[in-house]
């Protein structure tokens, strides 16, 4: 990968003195300053969910499915193995692998994101409303945000896929953008790590 | 990437092993979980501080195999740790700070 990374394409103008491709170098900044808004919404819902709000108040942690969340647990970890055996196929330069990897993530990320809206569903249809209490919209709010990451890197590996139909490969310049879209999933899958202990198992 | 970088990244057999502990950990959370509930004697003193060690191993392996970070130049682990451990640290002071933990 160190090739179709390193720049010698059309990314070879990105280098800057630290030898690291300045948009790849961008992505680790980015990352490292989501650890602050994902951080500020756990904290949220910490701050909540052990909270009185008087008698019949109901509680997320109520209606946790946990065997559900945590089969939508396995299914996200398993987009990280794709997303990298998609990354490894291009390094190999194994075009066909890419795109069938890179649309397996995408599938284990829509099927996550359903996961998440069925249980939305669930939990609206028992009473749980976005508005009912601050620990709800705390919740609410968390998870959702944690859900739109996903849906934006679902259309991300959409775009890459099917460019690489269109155009029957992805060339050496875009396997950085392979490269970026999977750290930005991969960090999505991590920032799911931390919620599903977190939020779900320590109650 | 470091200059030959490519050499130490693992295979695609490695990554399937390694999602395979990853599903493991994953396994033994959730059976974590339901332990908590079911022996009393075990209870949260034990089952919480397991739980975040799980998590935080499930963490450094998708960040150092599949995100690569341990074949890359050292600048962009600063960077990250860093992002992480500020964040961490500035969280779990206002929690603490606000009463939802207890730090000593």
């Amino acid at each position: 990968m160190a090739e179709l990374v390193g720049g010698h394409g059309e990314g070879a103008g990105h280098h800057q003195v630290t030898g690291i491709d300045s948009r790849k170098l961008g992505m680790w900044v980015f990352l490292s300053s989501e650890f602050l808004f994902f951080g500020a919404l756990i904290n949220n819902y910490l701050l909540f969910k052990g909270r009185d709000f008087g008698p019949g108040a109901l509680y997320p942690v109520e209606l946790y499915d946990i065997p559900f969340t945590s089969i939508s647990s396995f299914v996200l970890l398993m987009s990280s193995l794709t997303m990298v055996l998609a990354h490894s196929a291009l390094a190999r330069g194994d075009q066909y692998q890419t795109r069938t990897w890179l649309f397996a993530t995408a599938f284990l990320g829509v099927v996550f994101v359903s996961g998440q809206f069925f249980e939305f569903g669930e939990f609206i249809l028992h009473g749980l409303k976005l508005n009912i209490n601050p620990a709800a919209s705390a919740f609410y709010l968390l998870t959702g945000f944690h859900g739109f990451h996903v849906i934006i890197g679902v259309l991300m590996l959409m775009v890459l896929g099917f460019k690489s139909m269109r155009t029957g490969g992805l060339s050496e310049a875009e396997g950085l953008n392979v490269e970026l879209v999977g750290l930005y999933w991969h960090f999505v899958d991590i920032i799911w790590i931390v919620i599903f202990v977190l939020v779900y198992l320590i109650q | 990437m470091a200059e030959g970088a490519q050499h130490h990244h693992p295979q695609p057999r490695q990554y399937v092993q390694i999602a395979l502990v990853l599903a493991v950990l994953t396994a033994a959370e959730v059976a974590l979980f339901y332990l908590e509930d079911g022996v009393e004697e075990i209870g949260q003193t034990l089952t919480v501080p397991a739980l975040l060690i799980l998590s935080a191993l499930k963490f450094y392996l998708v960040v150092a195999m599949f995100m690569h970070l341990r074949f890359e130049k050292p600048l962009l682990s600063r960077f990250f740790t860093s992002g992480a451990v500020l964040a961490g640290a500035l969280y779990l002071i206002t929690l603490a700070t606000l009463g939802a933990v207890i730090l000593f």
